[in-house]
């Protein structure tokens, strides 16, 4: 998609050589109507998990921005992603939010779509439109990207978007730890059943940048740390396993995205984890072992929390989860949350993460409702005439990044801070809104592929590609 | 004219008349209240189409025939 | 005639127990309204089981999916007491920031139906009911919550007193319009 417009309108709103982002692109209204075009009709977006639409006519109603887009598998058993309004007068052609069907049906004048999208059902086809009304040009809005990569199912408005494993580059390895088993099995994930839906007052990119690796905001969590909710019955996680880590930030400038993960040392050893049950607690320590005979080296990374950009995160085991922050409006995110277990995992194991993952997220978890806090109350005191004309400051640990970080042999893709000595760094963050400034200057993915040619939409030297796609 | 017909509560093996005085059998119901999934009977107005399934609509169908 | 007493006996039982399980609810409401949270979890067995399910919507004819189910989906609660006491551990740290400062809360209990009774009303062990609530909260400034839902409560007698041993809230939303939950139904 190209858009027409003058990239100059949104320049200086991100001062990424000082560090500083204008409050203006959380709080202003016209920059969050251009932030729906610019970004949410052109990125990667996450839509939902393949195993949500198991069977032929299975659909799952997700969203894509604002607005509404229905995911189902056709009667051929192909998936796909559709616009949720009907292409007559635009009623919202579906408004269960999961089930099983051979045709959507339009409540408003009676159109039928296939899961496939077409149209097959015209009321008084014969009599009203004389048979001219060319059915083939009305199905649903079909999203003309959609890729499952693992069971996770994206999708992009914009033709001309790259792959999604271009889009995602180097971070690929760090995705996977998301999506394949614990044991390293590609792919080897499921949801749990029931999407977690509701309101935060708060711009979208608080949640995106607070997850790409806010490590410094753990305080806020020191309640539920004092109170103890881990899967080994202290503080909120098991941090066992990562005795010895280094702690380390990883960011892509030029695609956005970012997690801080924990690199075990080369000579590290599984220990166990997950001490409260003694079933799972042999079950995680069994796939350590399994996992890092089928990694090698790259079983010493641990995962944490991360932001594809723009809008998904994720946390990678601890509670292992998706969250997606739809835009609904400057001042509000409607957050969804998937909950993912091993497929193989025993049922003890299952039953054990569901209610940590319960305890632990979402506006029930300990945990996430004081994210919600600082989240609510940031965005609502830099609303002001005032309070707006401030800038965010994300200097902590500006020029210490690398592109070519290396430990004991193993050569880690992206940008990284290396925060084990720090405790914490803003490097992920600056990506975020990096790249966020780049799509709102970007004319097309020509320009915002800028991995291409070694320059971002910026002009910026395209940093930190270090192991992309390999 | 014979009482609105709900076609929720219809099921596949039945058949309906229709207001171009066609009758058809329903193959499969597909529950939206709207439309039906049937196969031709009779139709007065073009034999061929007998034995042919077609999709219809709630609003053309004036009769349910057999339980 | 000896039926008519029993009839009549019978009646007074069921008056009266109706008048104690609203009394105990409404003792229950205020103890949350006053932040008793302590006094709140001794209502509560040992064995109590808290579930409030998501709800979705469905078609005509599936409302068996409406609801996330027990025990095997995510809901926004599904726990025990260990849980509930870690909740209410973590609004006494005075650091949980979703509850600090404390919410004010207004529980208003309603429409209160006995449906079943253990063994009987005059020697009641355990009682099922349900009843309607509106849950009112207003913290900070202008941050204001109201939810309202149906609740079945199953209340059983212990050392002479009534105590939750099972609640199940269904709530009246999908999308939850609140932030969080960081309050008790
Ligand atoms: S709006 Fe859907 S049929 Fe008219
Ligand atoms: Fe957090």
């Amino acid at each position: 998609m190209t858009i027409t417009f003058q990239p100059s309108a949104f320049s200086g709103l991100v001062d990424r050589d000082n560090g500083l982002v204008s409050r203006e692109i959380f709080v202003n209204h016209d920059i969050y109507a251009e932030e729906q075009e610019r970004i949410f009709t052109r990125a990667w977006l996450f839509v939902g998990h393949e195993s949500q639409v198991a069977k032929p006519g299975d659909f799952f109603i997700s969203s894509m921005g604002e607005e509404s887009v229905i995911l189902c598998r056709d009667r051929q058993g192909e998936v796909h992603v559709f616009l949720n309004s009907c292409t007559h007068r635009g009623m919202k052609v579906c408004r269960y939010d999961e089930g099983n069907t051979p045709i959507f049906t339009c409540p408003y004048h009676g159109w039928s779509f296939a899961t496939d999208g077409s149209l097959v059902g015209v009321p008084y086809y014969k009599d009203a439109y004389h048979e001219e009304l060319d059915k083939s040009e009305w199905g649903l809005l079909r999203v003309p990207r959609m890729t499952n990569y693992k069971g996770g199912i994206w999708a992009s408005w914009d033709p001309q978007a790259p792959d999604f494993l271009e889009y995602i580059g180097g971070f690929r390895t760090y995705l996977d730890i998301l999506f394949d088993g614990w044991d390293g099995a590609e792919g080897g994930t499921e949801i749990i059943g029931g999407i977690e839906k509701w309101l935060v007052p708060s711009n979208w990119k608080f949640p995106a940048e607070n997850f790409i690796g806010d490590r410094y905001h753990n305080i806020s969590h020191r309640s539920v740390d004092l109170v103890g909710i881990g899967p080994s019955g202290q503080g909120r996680r098991d941090n066992r396993e990562r005795d010895g880590a280094k702690s380390l930030d990883v960011s892509f400038p030029e695609r956005g995205h970012g997690t801080v993960i924990f690199l075990r040392p080369a000579d590290a050893q599984p220990v166990q984890s997950y001490q409260n049950d003694p079933i799972v607690a042999e079950y995680f320590y069994a796939c350590e072992i399994a996992r890092k005979e089928r990694q090698g080296e790259l079983w010493r990374i641990l995962g944490g929390p991360g932001t594809i950009f723009p809008n998904m995160s994720y946390l990678p085991r601890q509670p292992r989860s998706i969250a997606v922050w739809h835009p609904r409006g400057p001042d509000q995110t409607e957050v969804w949350r998937w909950f993912l277990v091993d497929r193989s995992a025993p049922p003890e194991v299952k039953e054990f993460l569901r209610q940590y993952y319960i305890r632990y997220s979402g506006p029930s978890g300990l945990t996430e409702q004081d994210d919600m806090e600082n989240w609510n109350y940031a965005h609502a005191a830099s609303r002001g005439a005032m309070a707006r004309r401030l800038r965010y400051n994300y200097q902590m640990g500006q020029g210490y990044a690398v592109d070519d970080f290396e430990d004991g042999g193993l050569h880690l893709p992206g940008t990284v801070l290396d925060t084990t000595k720090a405790r914490a760094g803003e490097q992920n963050q600056r990506t975020f809104y990096t790249r966020w400034a780049d799509f709102m200057a970007a004319r097309d993915w020509d320009e915002l592929a800028g991995w291409r040619n070694g320059k971002s939409a910026n002009g910026h030297a395209a940093q930190g590609n270090g192991a992309a796609g390999r | 004219m014979a009482d609105i017909v709900n076609l929720m509560e219809l099921e596949s093996g039945q058949a309906v008349r229709l207001d171009n005085d066609a009758t058809a059998e329903i193959v499969s119901n597909p529950g939206d209240g709207v439309w039906l999934f049937v196969r031709y009977l009779s139709h007065p107005d073009d034999p061929a189409q007998v034995g042919v399934e077609d999709m219809v609509f709630a609003q053309v169908i004036t009769e349910v025939l057999s339980e | 005639m000896v039926t008519d007493n029993v009839t009549a006996n019978d009646a007074v039982a069921r008056l009266l127990l109706r008048q104690d399980v609203e009394a105990f609810l409404y003792h229950e409401a205020n103890l949350l309204d006053e932040r008793q949270y302590d006094d709140w979890l001794d209502l509560l067995t040992d064995d109590v089981r808290y579930w409030v399910p998501m709800r979705r919507n469905v078609k005509f004819g599936e409302l068996e999916r409406e609801f996330t189910r027990e025990g095997q989906d995510i809901n926004w609660f599904d726990e025990g007491k260990p849980t509930l006491i870690q909740r209410v551990q973590q609004i006494q740290t005075g650091v949980h920031w979703a509850e600090e400062p404390l919410s004010r809360l207004a529980h208003l209990v309603t429409n209160v139906e006995i449906t079943d009774v253990q063994p009987d009303a005059a020697d009641a062990g355990e009682v099922s009911l349900r009843c309607r609530f509106i849950i009112y909260r207003n913290r900070v400034q202008t941050e204001t919550d109201i939810l309202v839902g149906r609740r079945e409560d199953t209340l059983r007698r212990e050392d002479g007193q009534w105590r939750i041993a099972r609640r199940k809230v269904l709530l009246d939303q999908n999308v939850l319009l609140a932030k969080n939950l960081t309050f008790f139904f």
